[in-house]
């Protein structure tokens, strides 16, 4: 017999096996979301206590800095690092490392003052020379998270060992809040620590031990410098599938269950052992119009597409969260209700389409395939009724970065775009919805330069109202998530946890 | 002997070499980049270059596949792009969850399939066979997935017996929980697997039946049933042995599923992920190791029909 033949069908397998394993990756990668959670107490706190908490997206490594993604700032920022300042769960600016800040009048000079005592987990004591070196990469490191941010920074300065200043080309009222993110945490100077499996931070919890593709596991940082945790150690258990998210809670083994999917939640209040909560966020379920394109660089398409969509149906089906008409959500500055830009109305959109001469209109919607199915099918059936068919084409996260991200090659897309205060994106004609209004961009140039908060906000909704006028995209919710907490456990934070769980308040009774 | 074994190990070192360069060459066909992913949807071009040029992605591809497979010469599988680790500690981490959930299941596959494949095709004709062979056939047509969902239901949920998903945070220093955990798991595959093995069982059984050496056998006096039960079973041994090399080899492809659906810290989860995220250089060794994992079980299987078999040996030379 040919030897050779017989070695010819294993190297086939193993041909099939890389391809299978394409395929099935094409389906599985993932963005997620998650939610918060309350609570019931009876007892007094355990200070031994441990807690378990599950949770969809594991990041890829540890290294904040380099590295972008809800699923670090999750569960790294104010847990394991700290910057000057930090966002509460609403989404408010607070004093977190600096004891207190100031900025002058004529809004360039930011000068805080840091807390006393505080250490790295290494012991190391924290100076104003430790802030001044990590926001100095920031600012000159190009593949540094925030790098573009800092554009504005024409200086960083240390007058004394717990006195940082910065100071800014022009007034810009982003730059606190792009603070409160990973741009703003503090490392140590020359610190030989390998943020990619390892840390060196300065908050209440220390890394334990993270097992990849399962658990990280947090232990309480014993010498913290403010007010120490309330748990002893924290597991972040990683289940990317809901199903068996909701297995894992029912079983006992993990004891809160973010971003609980919103079918399955009937599965745990049905046991009566769970309290679940609803939390807010910003996550703008973005339907993208490739604005620079035809057909819809037409506005009565974009209008039309838009009336079309039953947005209260819309989010009965999704499960949670609220509707959204415009760019800017309720826990951001600007917010404002805009739902009677687009009311519900498939008659006037049929004869939009008509006018614009497209009532055979047949559209492509690219939808990373982490996002499920609920919305596409919606689309597809509301289309239908105005005559348009909608080919829904499932794209691996990836792929999408690439086609519709990079490349702008796209006529529809879904993407969750959940990072607070993004309207930035559109003031940029070269973002991928390529939308391209001077008059936005102009408002938007204004409220960064503008120092009153109240007047910023207000010029941001004029923006936004124009940007929804003008029917850009639909934002078809703002998402809400939802977080199951079994008994016992108090101080879990309720919103914005797909972008920060703060664990610090976090208790749990004994027993 | 010694002669056909160094050329089919010659051969299996060349096969390797040219996997390694379908794996290379076809993985950076897939669209998105790890770059890309790294720095987000915030990010501008210069960000993401800046990424690219840190990670070596703006080297030309023949000297990135150079530094790749330089490195497999000297045991190295390389370094993870996004997390900085070593690519073969993860892989051998990960096949203490993947390896003992394939033996497992191969033994419950092959309990399933052994007894029942031989009484099947021994039954034939009969209704009891039959209804085992209708049997068998539905089993084997139902995805793992959902399978493993049936399973879940009534062993986690209504009996409460066994754990519905993952595996313990102390891995193998917790022997009992560890096992307990890929129980569920393994008789997903298992059920499924012996199914479609019973058939093949049951076939292989049937054809012995109808080869020469069994009728002479029965010619010479004994029942067609002792027949086929001393001298066709052992010929159908042989020709296992050699499916359940491929049957190896999908299970570990398989377990893909499965460890997405128990959420088992097992090579089948980790190449979804890195995949995900583009991270290449892990993709890429961790392909080529189960790569010549396969190879070598083919490898095995041929010595070990050349060894038992005399009709090939007589082929071959």
């Amino acid at each position: 017999m040919s030897p050779f033949r017989s070695i010819r069908r294993p190297v086939q397998l193993a041909a099939i096996g890389v391809l299978a394993v394409g395929a099935l990756v094409l389906t599985a990668c993932g963005g997620a979301t998650p939610q918060d959670t309350p609570t019931t107490t009876t007892g007094a706190a355990d200070p031994n206590a441990e807690l378990t908490v599950g949770l969809v997206l594991e990041p890829t490594n540890l290294d904040i800095r380099h590295t972008s993604g809800a699923a670090l700032e999750q569960i790294l920022v104010d847990n394991i690092y700290e910057g000057l300042v930090t966002r509460t769960q609403d989404n408010t600016i607070e004093d977190r490392l600096a004891a207190s800040h100031e900025i002058s009048d004529d809004g360039l000079t930011y000068t805080f003052t840091l807390n006393e005592g505080v250490t790295f987990h290494d012991g190391s004591a924290l100076t104003a020379a430790d802030v001044v070196s990590s926001y100095e990469t920031v600012r000159t490191d190009a593949a540094v998270q925030g790098n573009a941010q800092f554009a504005g920074v024409t200086e960083i300065s240390a007058p004394d060992d717990l006195t940082v200043q910065i100071t800014l080309a022009e007034p810009d009222q982003n730059f606190l809040f792009t603070l409160t993110g990973p741009a703003g945490l503090v490392f140590k100077t020359d610190d030989g620590t390998d943020l990619k499996t390892a840390e060196n931070g300065t908050g209440p919890f220390v890394l334990q031990r993270w097992m990849k593709g399962s658990s990280i596991t947090f232990d309480r940082y014993d010498d913290y410098w403010g007010e120490k945790a309330g748990l002893a150690e924290v597991t972040f258990q990683y289940i990317p599938d809901f199903t068996a998210g909701v297995n894992a809670a029912l079983d006992g083994s993990v004891d809160v269950l973010t971003a609980v999917d919103p079918n399955l939640v009937s599965q745990l209040e049905d046991t009566g052992e769970f309290t679940i909560t609803t939390g807010r966020t910003t996550d703008k379920a973005t339907l993208a119009f490739n604005n620079a394109r035809a057909p819809l660089s037409d506005k009565r398409v974009r209008e039309a597409l838009r009336l079309a969509i039953d947005h209260d149906a819309l989010v009965e089906a999704v499960g949670a969260g609220q509707t959204l008409y415009g760019p800017i959500p309720e826990l951001d500055p600007g917010y404002e209700d805009l739902s009677e830009l687009v009311p519900y109305d498939p008659d006037r959109a049929k004869e939009l389409l008509e006018e614009a001469g497209q009532s055979e209109l047949e559209l492509t919607l690219t939808i990373p395939s982490i996002y499920g199915t609920t919305v596409a099918q919606v689309l597809v059936s509301d289309f239908a009724k105005v005559g348009v068919s909608l080919e829904v084409d499932r794209v691996e996260f990836a792929t999408w970065l690439e086609d519709v991200y990079t490349n702008h090659d796209y006529e529809l897309s879904f993407v969750l775009h959940v990072e607070p205060r993004d309207f930035n994106n559109w003031a940029d004609p070269d973002y991928y919805f390529g939308y391209d209004d001077s008059e936005v961009q102009n408002l938007y140039a204004r409220a960064r330069a503008e120092r009153d908060p109240d007047a910023s906000a207000d010029l941001l909704k004029k923006a936004a109202r124009i940007v929804s006028e003008d029917h850009a995209a639909d934002w078809l919710y703002n998402g809400a998530t939802l977080t199951a907490l079994s008994p016992g456990i108090t101080g879990f934070p309720e919103d914005s946890i797909n972008s920060r769980i703060d664990l610090a308040g976090v208790t749990r009774t004994a027993g | 002997m010694l002669r056909y074994a160094l050329t089919r190990g010659v051969l299996l070192i060349v096969g390797l070499l040219v996997s390694s360069v379908i794996i290379f060459f076809t993985l950076r066909v897939l669209p998105g980049d790890v770059a890309q992913l790294v720095a987000g949807t915030q990010a501008g071009p210069e960000q993401v270059e800046a990424i690219r040029k840190s990670l070596g992605l703006d080297r030309p591809l023949p000297a990135q596949y150079a530094d790749w497979v330089g490195g497999l010469f000297h045991g190295d599988l390389g370094t993870s792009q996004l997390s900085g680790a070593s690519v073969g500690a993860e892989l051998w981490e990960k096949a203490r969850v993947t390896g003992p959930l394939a033996l497992m299941s191969m033994l419950i596959a092959m309990l399933i399939a052994a007894p029942f494949g031989v009484l099947s095709a021994v039954l034939r004709g009969r209704s009891t066979g039959t209804a085992m062979s209708v049997a068998a056939q539905t089993v084997a047509a139902v995805p793992v997935i959902w399978a493993g969902m049936m399973l879940v239901v009534v062993f986690a949920h209504w009996l409460g017996w066994l754990p519905a998903q993952g595996f313990p945070r102390a891995g193998w220093s917790t022997p009992a929980a560890a096992f307990e955990s890929l129980l569920l798991p393994a008789l997903t595959i298992g059920i499924v697997e012996g199914a479609m093995l019973m058939r093949f069982v049951r076939s292989a059984t049937l054809q012995a039946a109808g080869q020469d050496f069994v009728r002479t056998a029965a010619a010479k006096g004994l029942t067609r049933r002792q027949a086929l039960i001393r001298h066709g079973i052992p010929a159908v041994g042989l020709s296992i042995v050699t499916v359940l090399g491929v049957q190896v080899a999908g299970i570990i492809v398989g377990s893909v599923v499965i460890e997405q659906l128990f959420t088992l810290p097992g090579i089948g989860r980790m190449l979804v992920v890195d995949v995900g995220t583009r991270d290449l250089v892990k993709v890429q060794s961790e392909l080529l190791v189960l790569t010549g994992f396969v190879l070598v079980i083919g490898f095995l299987v041929d010595l070990v029909h050349h060894i038992v078999d005399p009709r090939q040996r007589a082929e071959a030379e």
